[in-house]
């Protein structure tokens, strides 16, 4: 039999090490934390299914049986400047889930373009489901499209097709 | 603690090691939300959404007609809108060439926003 006085002593020693080297890590550690709302994994996951509604929206649904393609809904959208087919057609794309819950997300779309001048114009509204208030966490989706001559609504260089960028900022509520 | 009595040092050490596991254990699952961050960072910066749309509209330009200056003011916007809202150099180029077995187009697409390079050729053969 092994002499197994000092046993109780190496059990408190190692205790004593290992409460220190905790200690230690947690202090360390403390300065980062982090929750799941930092790790932009709903983000990530908000800018999929935002990218997704805009490219499904690109996709021409009238071609004619002798070829011709017509018009994608984006394009007819922003072409006419119809607020509220986007804001209706988006809603729906983003938001509807099976069963009749619906999802939260939120979004306000503009168009940005070239102007005659060389300069950007990017003031010009798509819709929203909610103003912005500053406080949202957003993430930002765009798709590129190029639109008829004389669109988007407005625009001074009527002439010429143009490329215009579409550009959705996505929140939930 | 010399002279206590000493039958229950096992008890404690099975009670310290059942405890330390679950303090290892509960690091296990602290950690697990910095590999989502990264997972979803890597993802979210890569610009996969960019490349793919900016791709798409300068090809489609490539074949516009040029009648009114279509094809070249609609690759001006392409490369100001980059510039101004997506922080992004887009550069492209294409050429149209005809040999014995058709006319092929060949074009070349760079992007860089200042992350992320990417450069491709394409060719389309009529």
């Amino acid at each position: 039999m092994v002499n197994a006085d000092g046993q109780l002593y190496t059990i408190e020693g190692f205790a004593a090490s290992l409460i220190m080297l905790i200690t230690a890590f947690l202090v360390v550690n403390s300065t980062s934390v982090y929750t799941p709302g930092d790790a932009h994994i709903s983000d990530m996951q908000l800018e999929v299914t935002g990218s997704d509604a805009l490219n499904m929206m690109t996709y021409v649904t009238n071609v004619s049986p002798g070829g011709t393609v017509g018009k994608s809904p984006l394009q007819e959208i922003v072409e006419k400047g119809d607020n509220n087919r986007f804001v209706e057609m988006f809603d729906n794309l983003t938001n509807n889930k099976t069963g009749s819950n619906r999802d939260r997300i939120q979004f306000m779309a503009n168009v940005s373009y070239v102007k005659s001048d060389g300069t950007v114009n990017t003031t010009t509204p798509l819709g929203r489901t909610r103003s912005l208030s500053g406080g949202e966490h957003t993430v930002r989706v765009t798709q590129w499209l190029i639109a008829d001559a004389g669109s988007p609504p407005g625009s001074s260089s009527g002439l010429r097709k143009r490329a215009v960028l579409v550009e959705v900022l996505l929140w939930r509520d | 603690m010399a002279g206590l009595r000493d039958d229950a040092q096992w008890i404690v050490l099975m009670g310290f090691i059942v405890s330390f596991s679950l303090f290892f254990l509960a690091i296990v699952i602290n950690q697990s939300t910095v590999i989502g961050q990264t997972t979803a960072e890597s993802v979210a910066e890569f610009p996969k959404n960019d490349i793919r749309g900016v791709r798409e509209v300068i090809i489609l330009d490539t074949f516009l007609d040029d009648t009114s200056g279509n094809r070249t003011n609609v690759g001006n916007d392409i490369r100001t809108l980059s510039l101004n809202r997506k922080n992004t150099v887009v550069s492209f180029t294409n050429s149209t060439s005809t040999s014995a077995s058709g006319s092929y187009t060949v074009g070349g697409i760079l992007f860089n926003n200042g992350v992320t390079e990417y450069k491709e050729t394409w060719t389309y053969r009529e």
